[in-house]
C-alpha cells in the first residue's frame, strides 16, 4: 500500500517550547470581555451613586458637625443620610459575591457545558496552562476593580465615621473597606470558577458559588472575625466608643456569676437595682460586688484585622484557583 | 513512513461501573484514512477521547504518533481533534477563531485559513452562531487543519450534516490527506460511505475490538459462498464468521482467500465492507484482527452463529 | 454489444469535461491549465469497488476516443475533492492501470496515457458479434431469460479471467467484476 506522501516537517521532539503566556491574553480577553465589561459597568454604576452622593455627604458633613456631636450634626446628617448609609452598606454586601459568581463560575463552567472544551483543551496550549491563562489574569483585573471601589467607598464613608455614626469594626462596614473588599472580591471569583469546574453547568455553578459565598461570609462575620487576636479583657465601666464589644459578663468574688443577657442578670438587676438602665446597673451591681469584665477589641486593632482577614482570604482564593487547575489537570471529559 | 498514528495495549476506560472499552489493542498506521466504525455506545469517543488526551485511561495505555504520551506538548502539536457536535464557539466570528486558534498553538497556517474559508463563502465577521451547520462544521475543520497537523481525529464528523455539506466536509478531508499526508482517524456509524473513504477499517462493538485492519486486506480475505442450506452446517473448510439462510439457500461469509478452492455446488463471491461490517456487528464473537494467528480457526464453533431466517 | 450494459461493469460516466469543471477543488483557479480531457464519477451504489469504477471509466474514455496517449488523467487531489473518496483509491486505480500498460506515471508531473487498448480489427469484430447472435438464440431456445443470459455469461466471464490472470493483480480478482446473482 502506498503512503500518501509528507512534506518535511522539522523534527518535533517532547522537548518544545512553550507557547508563549502573552498569546493566552489575548485569548482571555477576547472570550471574557463582555464579563469584564459587565463588572466595569456594574461597579461603574454603583461609583456613580457613591460618588454623587458622597459629595452631598461630605458637604453636608462639613456644615453642620463642628463639633460632631451636635445637636446640629445629629438632625441634618446623621438624621438626613443615616439610613442611606446603612441601607448602601447592606446593598454593597453583595458586590463581592456578584462579581465572583458572574465573573469567576462561567470561565470554566461555560466550556464545560457547551463543549468547548473538547477544542479548548486539545490545542497546542495544553490545557493547565490555558486555564491558569484565564484565571489569574481576570482575578487581578477584578481585584483591582475592587479595590478602586473600595477606596471609593471608604471616602464615601468617612463621614459617618468621624462622626461616630458607624464604628469601624461595623459588620456592616469592615469588609468594604481596606483590603476586606478585595480579598471578598477575590475570595469569591476562586469559589467561583473551582465550581464551575466542579459543576459543569453555569447557572448551578453561580448558584452555588452564591450560596458558598454567603456562607463563609456569615461564618467569618459571626463567628470567626472576633477571634483573630485574643481580645483584651477590662472591668473598667467605661470604654471608648470605637471599641468592638465581643461578650461582658459579671463576676462575684473571683468567680463567673452571669453573662450581660439573659435572664440571670433581669433577676440579679430586679433584686438589687429595680427600674435602672445598663451603665448604672453595672455601677449599680459593683456596690453589691458583682465585677463587670468586657472582653473587647480596640479600635486600633481595626488594621491588623483587616490584614489577617485579607490574609487568609487571599491564602483560600490561591488554593482554591491552584485546586481548579490541578483538577484541570487531572480530570476531563 | 512506518510509525503509527494511534498504538493502544489492553487499553481500558471505566465510567462508574461500566467498562465503556476494554483490552482494546490495536496500532493505527500513519499515512491512512482509517475508519472506527461501531454501533452507539460502542466506545467509539472513548477510544478517541484518550488518544486526543481528554481522558485517562483506567487499564492499559495509548500512545500517538509513534510513541507520544497523549496530551503531551508533542501530541497536542502534531493531532487536531474536531469533537461531536464540531464545538465552536457561538458568538465569535470566523476570524476570531481562526485567531484564537493561532495563540492557542505554535503553527498555524493563516492565509491557508483565509482562502479556505474565503473558497468556502464564509463570512468572516458574522458570528459563528449564525452560521449553518456545514459552515460551522467547515469552519472548525479549517481551524484544525490549518494547524498543520500530522493526524486528524473526528468524532462523528457528518452525523449532524445534510448530504452535500457532509460531501463538501469530507472532500476537504481527504484532500487534506492527499495533499499534506495527514493521517486522518474518524469515526462513524454510518456505513454506507465507508467504502469510498477509508482504507483502514477498525471495529468496535460493546467496548471491545472486532476487526482492525486494512480495507483492501480484509475484503480480499473474506468471501461470501452461496449454496445449498442442507450442506452449510457441514461447511468447516475455513472459519465461517456469519450465516445467513434461506429455506433451501444459504450464504456463508468465510474467511478465505480469492483463490481458495470453492465446494462444489456452491459460489463463491467477494465481499463488499458494509456486507462484512454487518456481519461482524451480527457476531460479537467474531473478530478479525491482524497478527500470527490470523487464519486460525476463530474460537467459536462453525455453525453455531446466529442465523438470520430469510 | 454494448458494454454499457453490462451488469458487472463501471458505468460509462465519462464525459469530455473542460478544464476542471464542476469540481469543488480547493486548489486556486490557477490551475485549470493542467486539466485533464475527463472527469470521473462515481456510482455508489452500483456495488463496483472505487478503484474498479475508475479503472473501467479510463478504459472506456479511451475505447471512445475522449483520451489519447499523451493526455493527462486527472490529478490525485482534483479526484479526491470532487469526489470525496480516498487518496489511496485513485493511487491504487491510477496503478492498476500501468499495471496494465495504459498509463505511466511521471514524477511531479501527474499521470498520463500511455497506449490505447488493443483494437480488434472489424472482421473480427463482425464475426464476433455473429457467432455471439448464434449463442443468444441458442440460450433463447433452452429457456434462459435475459437475466439469465447475463448471470450465465458474467459467471463463466469471471471464471476465464481467473484462469488466465491467476494473482497477477493482489486482490485484483476478488474485486473483479461482480455477479448479477438473486
Amino acid at each position: 500500500m502506498t503512503a500518501l506522501t509528507t512534506p518535511a516537517r522539522p523534527k518535533r521532539d517532547a522537548g518544545l517550547p512553550p507557547v508563549p503566556w502573552r498569546r493566552m491574553a489575548w485569548v482571555t480577553w477576547r472570550q471574557h470581555r463582555a464579563a469584564l465589561a459587565g463588572v466595569a459597568v456594574f461597579l461603574g454604576a454603583l461609583a456613580v451613586y457613591l460618588w454623587l452622593t458622597g459629595l452631598q455627604i461630605h458637604h453636608s458633613y462639613a456644615i453642620a458637625c463642628h463639633p460632631a456631636s451636635s445637636l446640629d450634626c445629629t438632625i441634618n446628617f446623621t438624621g438626613r443620610y443615616g439610613i442611606t448609609a446603612i441601607v448602601v452598606s447592606m446593598v454593597l454586601q453583595a458586590v463581592p459575591a456578584l462579581i465572583g459568581a458572574f465573573a469567576g463560575a462561567p470561565v470554566l463552567a461555560r466550556e464545560l457545558e457547551t463543549g468547548t472544551f473538547r477544542y479548548a483543551w486539545t490545542q497546542g496550549i495544553g490545557r493547565w496552562r490555558w486555564t491558569l491563562g484565564k484565571l489569574v489574569p481576570l482575578a487581578v483585573t477584578v481585584a483591582a476593580a475592587a479595590g478602586a471601589f473600595s477606596a471609593l467607598f471608604s471616602w464615601y464613608n468617612q463621614p459617618f465615621l468621624a462622626a461616630g455614626y458607624v464604628m469601624p469594626f461595623s459588620t456592616r462596614v469592615f469588609d468594604l473597606r481596606g483590603v476586606a473588599f478585595v480579598a471578598w472580591t477575590l475570595a469569591a471569583f476562586a469559589i467561583g470558577a473551582l465550581a464551575g469546574m466542579l459543576i459543569r453547568r453555569v447557572v448551578p455553578a453561580i448558584a452555588a458559588t452564591l450560596a458558598v459565598y454567603a456562607g463563609l461570609a456569615f461564618a467569618t462575620t459571626l463567628y470567626l472575625r472576633e477571634h483573630y487576636m485574643t481580645p483584651l479583657l477590662t472591668s473598667k465601666l467605661s470604654l471608648p466608643g470605637s471599641a468592638w464589644i465581643v461578650s461582658q459578663w459579671y463576676a462575684r468574688g473571683g468567680k463567673f456569676a452571669f453573662p450581660n443577657h439573659g435572664p440571670q442578670i433581669v433577676n440579679a438587676l430586679s433584686r438589687y437595682c429595680p427600674g435602672t438602665s445598663n451603665v448604672p446597673a453595672a455601677q449599680c451591681l459593683s456596690r453589691h460586688g458583682y465585677t463587670q469584665w468586657t472582653s473587647y477589641q480596640p479600635g486600633s486593632r481595626f488594621w491588623p484585622f483587616q490584614w489577617i482577614e485579607g490574609g487568609w482570604l487571599l491564602a483560600l482564593s490561591v488554593l482554591l484557583i491552584a485546586a481548579t487547575v490541578w483538577l484541570v489537570r487531572r480530570r476531563a471529559a | 513512513m512506518n510509525m503509527n498514528v494511534i498504538e493502544a495495549s489492553g487499553l481500558g476506560k471505566r465510567y462508574g461501573g461500566t467498562w465503556a472499552l476494554s483490552e482494546c489493542t490495536l496500532a493505527i498506521p500513519a499515512g491512512h484514512v482509517a475508519a472506527l466504525v461501531g454501533p452507539n455506545g460502542a466506545g467509539k469517543t472513548t477510544l478517541l477521547n484518550l488518544a486526543v488526551g481528554l481522558a485517562e485511561p483506567t487499564a492499559g495505555g495509548v500512545t500517538v504518533l509513534g510513541g507520544l504520551p497523549p496530551g503531551s506538548p508533542a501530541a497536542l502539536d502534531g493531532i487536531a481533534f474536531v469533537a461531536q457536535d464540531m464545538p465552536v464557539y457561538k458568538n465569535l466570528s470566523a476570524a476570531d477563531m481562526l485567531h484564537l486558534t493561532r495563540n492557542l498553538n505554535r503553527h498555524f497556517d493563516q492565509p491557508y485559513a483565509r482562502a479556505r474559508l474565503a473558497e468556502l463563502g464564509i463570512p468572516l465577521n458574522r458570528k459563528a452562531g449564525k452560521l449553518s451547520g456545514g459552515q460551522q462544521a467547515q469552519l472548525a475543520l479549517t481551524v484544525a487543519l490549518a494547524r498543520r497537523p500530522r493526524l486528524l481525529v473526528l468524532d462523528e464528523p457528518v452525523a449532524m450534516l445534510d448530504p452535500v455539506a457532509r460531501h463538501d466536509f469530507m472532500a476537504t478531508v481527504l484532500t487534506a490527506a492527499a495533499d499534506d499526508g495527514v493521517s486522518v482517524v474518524l469515526s462513524s456509524h454510518v456505513l454506507a460511505e465507508l467504502e469510498r473513504v477509508a482504507d483502514y477499517l477498525i471495529l468496535l462493538s460493546r467496548g471491545r475490538v472486532q476487526v482492525a485492519g486494512e480495507v483492501d486486506d480484509l475484503l480480499a480475505s473474506h468471501r461470501l459462498l452461496t449454496g445449498p442450506a442442507a450442506e452449510a452446517d457441514r461447511y468447516s473448510e475455513r472459519p465461517v464468521v456469519h450465516v445467513r439462510r434461506g429455506e433451501a439457500q444459504a450464504h456463508l461469509l468465510v474467511r478465505a482467500a480469492a483463490d481458495d478452492p470453492v465446494p462444489p455446488g456452491w459460489e463463491a463471491h467477494p465481499v463488499g465492507l458494509e456486507e462484512l461490517t454487518l456481519a461482524y456487528l451480527r457476531e460479537p464473537g467474531a473478530a478479525a484482527l491482524p497478527g500470527p494467528g490470523r487464519d486460525r480457526t476463530l474460537p467459536f464453533e462453525t455453525g453455531q452463529p446466529s442465523e438470520v431466517t430469510r | 454489444m454494448d458494454i454499457d450494459k453490462g451488469t458487472g461493469e463501471g458505468q460509462a460516466g465519462v464525459s469530455p469535461a473542460g478544464a476542471g469543471g464542476g469540481d469543488r477543488s480547493t486548489a486556486p483557479s490557477g490551475q485549470a491549465a493542467a486539466a485533464s480531457p475527463i472527469e470521473f464519477r462515481l456510482d455508489a451504489a452500483s456495488g463496483v469497488p472505487t478503484y474498479l469504477q475508475l479503472v473501467h471509466q479510463v478504459e472506456h474514455a479511451l475505447r471512445l476516443g475522449y483520451l489519447k496517449p499523451g493526455d493527462q488523467l486527472p490529478k490525485v487531489r482534483d479526484v479526491v475533492a470532487s469526489l470525496a473518496i480516498n487518496p489511496n483509491t485513485v493511487l491504487k486505480a491510477y496503478r492498476d492501470l500501468e499495471v496494465k500498460g495504459l498509463a505511466a506515471g511521471r514524477p511531479g508531473q501527474g499521470t498520463f496515457v500511455q497506449a490505447t487498448l488493443s483494437q480488434v480489427a472489424l472482421p473480427e469484430l463482425t464475426a464476433l458479434r455473429r457467432s455471439l447472435s448464434g449463442w443468444l438464440a441458442a440460450a433463447d431456445g433452452a429457456g434462459l431469460d435475459e437475466d439469465g443470459m447475463v448471470a450465465l455469461f458474467t459467471s463463466a466471464l469471471r471464471d476465464f479471467y481467473e484462469h488466465r490472470s491467476g494473482a497477477r493483480t493482489r486482490g485484483g480478482a476478488a474485486g473483479g467484476e461482480t455477479e448479477g446473482v438473486a
